[in-house]
C-alpha cells in the first residue's frame, strides 16, 4: 500500500461498509450495518443520530477499542492510507498513542481519580520515551507556550534544543519538557494557572474544567484526528457554550480533524463543518451543514428538523416520529427505518438503499433518490 | 499480551425469554454453582434424616476392643501402621471409642449444621437490626453503636469466642452464644452501609413527605431492601461459621468429648494423626465439603442478583 | 485535612478502643469469675486461710476489712473490693509493665505473665508474618491475573484456589499436609518435612547438626540470619514451611476473591477506556491505572486478615507443635490463668487496632478523595 503524506490527500479518514456485530447471551446485535464515511483534512464532522444508533460504536471501531464480544465483519477503515482494522494489537496501540484521539462525555468517570491530572497528560508523553523524542525531532509537537517552561524562559528552551539536536536529552529533562508541553496545551484550552492544575486531583476540578484537561490530553500529540464523543453533554449549558467555542477556537489553530458525535442538532449547526446522520447502524445522510439543515432529504432527517422545538410557533402540537428505535438483534428487512417511515413505498421493505450523492457533497440513502 | 475487557454496547431485549437466556449464560459461566446447590441441600437433608440413616444412639457404645481400626478392604493406607480388627466392616474406619467414623461424621452434621444456622440467624437478626438503626439515626446513637462494634472487631473471632467459653461454660449453647457474637459486627457493617445509600434515595424522602414515621420507614421499607447482600453473606457464613465452631470443639471446647460432632471427632483425631490418619481426614473433609457447597451456593446467588455485574 | 491530622484521629480513636476493650475483658474476665480465681497463680499448697486472705488483699481484690478468708470466698459484701476500685489498680499496674505471675512455663523457666508471654510471642509473630508475607506474594498476582484473564484457564485455576482456601478448615489442611509430607513422601527414610516443631533437625531435608544461634529475637528464622548460622536457618525454615502454608491458606482464599472482584470492576471504568485510547501499553495501563484503584478496597480487609492471621495461629499451633502464644492460650484457658489471657487478648488487640490504623493512613494517602 503506497503510503502517501497525508497532507496530500483530501480525506483523513476512510470508512468503508463497515459490518459490526455484538455477540450477547441474547442474540447477535448487528450493531453497524455497512457504515461508509469520510472526513476530510482539518474540517470537524458531526455525526449524529438518537441513542442506540451507533455513533459510539463507530468510534470505537475506528480507535480499536471495541469489547471482547464484538466482532468485525467486514469493512474497512483507513486512517492516512493504511487500513487499521488489519493492523497488529501493538501497531494499533501506536496509532492511539500518535493519530488517534478520544474525548468522552463525562470527564468525571473518565479521568483517574487518584492520579493528578498532569500525569494523566504527561504519560501520553513519556510512556514511550522514543518516540517522544522523535516527535519533538520531527517537530510534530507544536510550539511550546511562553511561559510554560516556568521562569528562566528564554535560555531554557535554548538549551533544551540544543541538547536535543545532540541526542543527550536525559529521562529527568524528557519529564520537564513532557511537563512543559502538557503545562503548554492546558494553557492553549484556557485553564487558568495551568501549573497549579498539573498538580491537582480530577475531583478537585469544576466540570468544565475537567472536560479542558481531557481535551488538552486529546491534542497533546497533535493527533490527525480525534473522536468527540458527546462532550458537551454532560455539562451545563453555558459551560457547553464554552467548549464548543474552545473547540472552534482550537480548529483554527491546530491542523486536526474531528469527529463530533452528539445527539444535538444545535450542537452541529454551531460547531461543523460537515454532518453525517446516522440511524440504526446506517449512514443516512451526508451533508455541509448548511445545506442539511436548509435542504434534508433524507425523511428522518426531515424529522429530526421537524421536531426542533420552534419558539415562533408556540401553541402548536409538537411534531415527532411515530415508532421507536428497532431492535438490532432482529432488525427491519430492507431500509431499517422503513416501519417508522411516512414516505416508505414497497421496495424499502425489501432491499437497502446505497448511500448516493444527489447533489455535490450531498450524499442520501434512501430509494426515493434512487439507489 | 494480558487482555483487557471493557464495558458492552449491546442492545437487548427485555422480557422473560431475555432472562432465561441471561439465567443460562450465567449457569454456564458457573457450573459449580450447581455443585455447590447439591451439596447445601444434600448436606441439609443428611442433617433432618440422620436419625434414620444410623441409630442415634450408637454413640454412646464405646467398644474399645475396635478401636482406631480399619477393616474397609477398599483402601490400603499404606505405610501407615494400621490395626486390622475383626468385627462388622467400618465403611470410614473406627475412632478411639471403637465407634464408626462415618456414623459419627452423620450423626455430627446435624449438629454442627444446626449450631451454624442459629449462629447466622442471631448474627443477621442483631446486625441487621442494629445496623439499620445506626445507620438510620445517625448521630451520636450512630458512633456509640459503631464504636461498640470497633472493640469487637478489635479481637479475632476465635479468641473472643474462647474467653467467652473460657468464662461462660463448655456447653454448646454458650457455643452458640459466643460464635454469634463475634459475627454480629460483620452485618451490622453491611447493613449499615446498605442503609447509607438506601436512605439517600428519593422514595424515603417523598415516604416521609406522606408523614411516616421513621420506625415504620426503617423496618417496612428500607431494611426490606436492603436486605439482598445480607442474605448472600448469610449463606456464605453458613460454611464460615461452621469452620469456626468446629475449630473451637477441635481446640477443646466442648461438653464431652464423646458427642459426635465434626470438631470433636478431629480433635480426637489429631492424637492418632499418624497411626489412625483416617478421623482426622474424613471428618475434616466432610466439613470441607459442606463449607465448600455453601460457598459455591453463596456465591451463585450473588452473581445471580448482584445488579452491578448485570449485564 | 491534611494527613497528619487524619492520623491523630485515628491515633486517639485506637486508644481509645483499646482501653474500652480492657474494661470488656477486665468485665469478663474478673467481674462474671468467682474472686477466688484471681489467685490461682499464686496460691500455694501450703498456705494457710490466713496467708490466702493476705494475698488476696494484696492482690487488691479483697478489702482490708475482711475478717475471713471463708468469708471472702463465700464473697460477703464487706470483702469484695468494688470492681471499678479493682480495675484502676489493675490499670496502673498493667500501664507499668505488670501484668502479674502466671501459671504457664516460660521458655526461659521465668513466672512473669510479661516474660513468659513474650518468650514466646516471636515464634508467634515469626509465623503471623510468613503467614501474611504468602498472603500478599499469592494472592494479589493471583487476582490480577484472574481479573485480566477472565473465565479462562488462570481464572479458573485462581477461582479455585481462593474458593478452596475460604472453605477448607485449618486443622484438616495441616493434619493433611502433615501425611502428606512427614508420612507418604519421605527422603532418606525420614519424611520431607519436618511433623511439628518450631525448628527440626530429622526431616529429610533438614541438617542435623545446625549449631547455636544468638539468641536475638527469639524468632529461630531470622535468629538464623543475624547470627549467620545458615544451617540454623534452613532448618528453621523448613520447620516454619508447613505451618505458614497451612495458616496463609484461609486469608490467600479471602484476599484473592476481593483483588479479583474489585480488579475486575475497576478494568470495567470508564478511565480504563480512556487510557487505552491514549495509547498505552496495555501493562501501564493495568499496573499505573487499574492497581491503584483496584487495590484500595483490598487493603481496608487487613484487619481483618491480621485477625484471621492471629486467630488461625492458635490452630495452627497446636496442629503443628510450635511453641508459641496461641499454644499457651489454649492451656491458660484450662487452668484459668487471668493474667495470661488478659495479656494475649490485649495484645493481640493492640497488634490489629494498629494494623488498621496503618492501613487507614495508607488508604489515605492513595486515595486523596477521602481526606477532603
Amino acid at each position: 500500500m503506497l503510503r502517501t503524506s497525508f497532507q496530500s490527500q483530501k480525506e483523513v479518514l476512510s470508512i468503508r461498509n463497515l459490518n459490526v456485530r455484538f455477540h450477547t447471551y441474547a442474540g447477535d446485535v448487528k450493531a453497524l450495518d455497512g457504515v461508509t464515511l469520510s472526513v476530510r483534512n482539518g474540517e470537524i464532522l458531526g455525526l449524529v443520530g438518537e441513542s442506540g444508533c451507533g455513533k459510539s460504536v463507530t468510534s470505537l471501531a475506528i480507535a480499536g477499542l471495541l469489547p471482547q464480544n464484538a466482532e468485525v465483519v467486514s469493512g474497512e477503515v483507513v486512517l492516512g492510507g493504511t487500513d487499521l482494522l488489519k493492523m497488529k494489537k501493538t501497531d494499533m496501540r501506536l496509532a492511539r498513542l500518535r493519530d488517534i484521539a478520544m474525548v468522552f462525555q463525562d470527564p468525571m468517570t473518565y479521568l483517574n481519580p487518584v492520579l493528578p491530572v498532569g500525569l494523566q497528560i504527561t504519560e501520553i508523553l513519556t510512556d514511550d520515551p522514543r518516540l517522544f523524542v522523535q516527535a519533538l525531532i520531527d517537530n510534530r509537537l507544536g510550539q511550546l507556550h511562553q511561559g510554560s517552561l516556568g521562569k528562566v524562559e528564554e535560555q531554557e528552551r535554548k538549551r533544551l534544543e540544543s541538547q536535543l539536536n545532540e541526542g543527550r536529552l536525559s529521562k529527568q529533562e524528557l519529564n520537564r519538557l513532557a511537563k512543559a508541553y502538557a503545562t503548554s496545551m492546558l494553557k492553549l484550552v484556557r485553564l487558568p494557572e495551568p501549573e497549579r492544575v498539573f498538580k491537582m486531583y480530577p475531583f478537585e476540578l469544576s466540570g468544565g474544567m475537567r472536560q479542558r484537561a481531557m481535551i488538552a490530553m486529546a491534542l497533546v500529540r497533535r493527533p490527525k484526528l480525534i473522536l468527540a464523543d458527546e462532550i458537551s453533554t454532560a455539562l451545563d449549558v453555558t459551560v457547553q457554550a464554552q467548549i464548543l467555542k474552545l473547540l472552534t477556537e482550537l480548529k483554527e489553530k491546530i491542523d486536526t480533524s474531528v469527529i463530533l458525535i452528539t445527539h444535538d442538532l444545535a450542537v452541529v449547526a454551531e460547531v461543523c463543518d460537515r454532518v453525517a446522520v446516522m440511524y440504526a447502524g446506517n449512514i443516512i445522510e451526508v451533508a455541509e451543514v448548511e445545506e442539511l439543515f436548509r435542504n434534508p432529504l433524507h425523511p428522518y432527517t426531515k424529522g429530526l428538523l421537524g421536531s426542533i422545538p420552534n419558539p415562533d410557533a408556540a401553541g402548536q402540537e409538537l411534531k415527532s416520529i411515530k415508532g421507536s428505535v428497532p431492535d438490532l438483534i432482529y432488525p427491519p428487512n430492507g431500509c431499517r427505518f422503513h416501519p417508522r417511515c411516512p414516505e416508505k413505498f414497497d421496495n424499502c421493505s425489501k432491499q437497502k438503499p446505497r448511500l448516493l450523492e444527489v447533489n455535490p457533497g450531498h450524499f442520501v440513502s434512501c430509494f426515493i433518490f434512487g439507489g | 499480551m494480558t487482555e483487557l475487557k471493557e464495558t458492552e454496547v449491546p442492545k437487548q431485549k427485555s422480557g422473560s425469554v431475555a432472562d432465561v437466556k441471561y439465567a443460562f449464560h450465567l449457569l454456564k459461566e458457573n457450573p459449580l454453582v450447581i455443585f455447590g446447590f447439591i451439596i447445601s441441600v444434600g448436606s441439609m437433608l443428611v442433617a433432618v434424616f440422620a436419625g434414620f440413616i444410623v441409630d442415634p444412639n450408637t454413640w454412646k457404645h464405646v467398644d474399645l476392643s475396635m478401636r482406631l481400626c480399619w477393616n474397609n478392604p477398599t483402601f490400603n493406607w499404606g505405610i501407615v501402621n494400621v490395626f486390622n480388627c475383626a468385627g462388622p466392616v467400618y465403611a470410614l474406619g473406627t475412632d478411639s471409642y471403637g465407634r464408626g467414623v462415618l456414623e459419627m461424621i452423620i450423626l455430627g452434621i446435624p449438629l454442627d449444621l444446626q449450631i451454624a444456622l442459629e449462629v447466622v440467624a442471631s448474627a443477621v437478626f442483631v446486625g441487621v437490626v442494629f445496623g439499620g438503626v445506626a445507620a438510620y439515626a445517625g448521630g451520636v446513637l450512630e458512633e456509640i453503636i459503631l464504636r461498640i462494634t470497633d472493640i469487637f472487631l478489635a479481637i479475632p473471632g476465635i479468641l473472643l469466642a474462647i474467653v467467652l467459653l473460657v468464662i461462660l461454660g463448655r456447653s454448646f449453647n454458650i457455643l452458640t452464644l459466643a460464635v454469634a457474637i463475634t459475627w454480629w459486627p460483620t452485618y451490622l457493617r453491611l447493613m449499615r452501609s446498605q442503609v447509607l445509600s438506601e436512605k439517600e434515595k428519593p422514595y424515603v424522602e417523598s415516604l416521609r413527605a406522606m408523614g411516616a414515621g421513621p420506625s415504620r420507614i426503617l423496618f417496612r421499607h428500607v431494611i426490606p431492601n436492603s436486605i439482598y447482600p445480607i442474605f448472600v453473606q448469610a449463606t456464605l457464613d453458613i460454611g464460615g461459621v461452621i469452620l469456626t465452631v468446629s475449630a473451637l470443639t477441635f481446640l477443646g471446647f466442648t461438653p464431652s468429648p464423646l458427642i459426635p460432632e465434626l470438631g470433636n471427632l478431629a480433635n480426637d483425631g489429631i492424637r492418632y494423626l499418624f497411626t489412625a490418619p483416617w478421623l482426622i481426614l474424613f471428618s475434616g473433609l466432610t466439613i470441607l465439603i459442606i463449607s465448600l457447597g455453601f460457598n459455591l451456593l453463596g456465591d451463585g446467588i450473588r452473581d445471580v442478583f448482584d445488579p452491578r455485574l448485570r449485564r | 485535612m491534611r494527613l497528619y491530622e487524619y492520623a491523630i484521629r485515628r491515633l486517639v480513636l485506637m486508644v481509645f478502643v483499646l482501653f474500652m476493650l480492657s474494661l470488656v475483658i477486665f468485665y469478663l474476665t474478673r467481674g462474671l469469675l468467682p474472686p477466688t480465681s484471681a489467685l490461682a497463680s499464686y496460691i500455694t499448697p501450703r498456705m494457710n486461710d490466713t496467708a490466702k486472705l493476705t494475698l488476696a488483699q494484696s492482690l487488691g481484690v479483697a478489702t482490708s476489712s475482711c475478717p475471713s478468708f471463708n468469708d471472702f470466698t463465700r464473697e460477703m459484701p464487706e470483702c469484695i473490693v468494688p470492681l471499678w476500685e479493682q480495675y484502676f489498680l489493675w490499670l496502673k499496674n498493667v500501664l507499668s509493665g505488670n501484668w502479674g505471675y502466671t501459671l504457664l512455663p516460660g521458655i526461659t523457666g521465668t513466672e512473669t505473665t510479661w516474660d513468659v508471654f513474650f518468650s514466646r510471642f516471636p515464634y508467634t509473630a515469626e509465623l503471623a508474618i510468613a503467614g501474611a508475607a504468602l498472603t500478599i506474594l499469592i494472592a494479589i498476582p493471583f487476582g490480577i491475573v484472574s481479573a485480566t484473564h477472565n473465565n479462562k484457564f488462570p481464572d479458573h485455576v485462581s477461582r479455585v484456589i481462593s474458593l478452596g482456601g475460604y472453605s477448607v478448615p485449618q486443622f484438616w489442611f495441616g493434619a493433611l499436609a502433615q501425611i502428606l509430607f512427614v508420612l507418604y513422601i519421605r527422603v532418606n527414610g525420614l519424611g520431607f518435612l519436618p511433623a511439628n516443631g518450631a525448628l527440626a533437625t530429622n526431616c529429610g531435608i533438614c541438617i542435623s547438626n545446625p549449631g547455636q544461634v544468638f539468641a536475638l529475637t527469639g524468632a529461630p528464622v531470622l535468629d538464623g540470619i543475624l547470627s549467620g548460622n545458615l544451617a540454623y536457618f534452613w532448618d528453621a525454615l523448613v520447620a516454619l514451611a508447613l505451618p505458614s502454608v497451612t495458616l496463609a491458606i484461609t486469608s490467600i482464599g479471602a484476599l484473592t476473591r476481593i483483588v479479583r472482584s474489585s480488579m475486575m470492576e475497576v478494568l470495567r471504568q470508564d478511565y480504563i477506556l480512556l487510557a487505552r485510547s491514549k495509547g498505552l501499553k496495555d501493562r501501564v495501563v493495568i499496573y499505573r491505572h487499574a492497581l491503584r484503584n483496584a487495590l484500595l478496597p483490598a487493603i481496608t480487609i487487613s484487619g481483618l486478615l491480621t485477625a484471621l492471621l492471629l486467630g488461625g495461629a492458635i490452630v495452627i499451633e497446636i496442629v503443628f507443635s510450635l511453641p508459641g502464644v496461641g499454644n499457651a492460650s489454649l492451656v491458660a484457658a484450662n487452668v484459668l490463668d487471668i493474667n495470661y489471657l488478659e495479656l494475649y487478648v490485649l495484645v493481640t488487640a493492640l497488634i490489629i487496632v494498629a494494623t488498621n490504623l496503618v492501613v487507614d493512613l495508607l488508604y489515605a494517602k492513595m486515595d486523596p478523595r477521602i481526606r477532603y
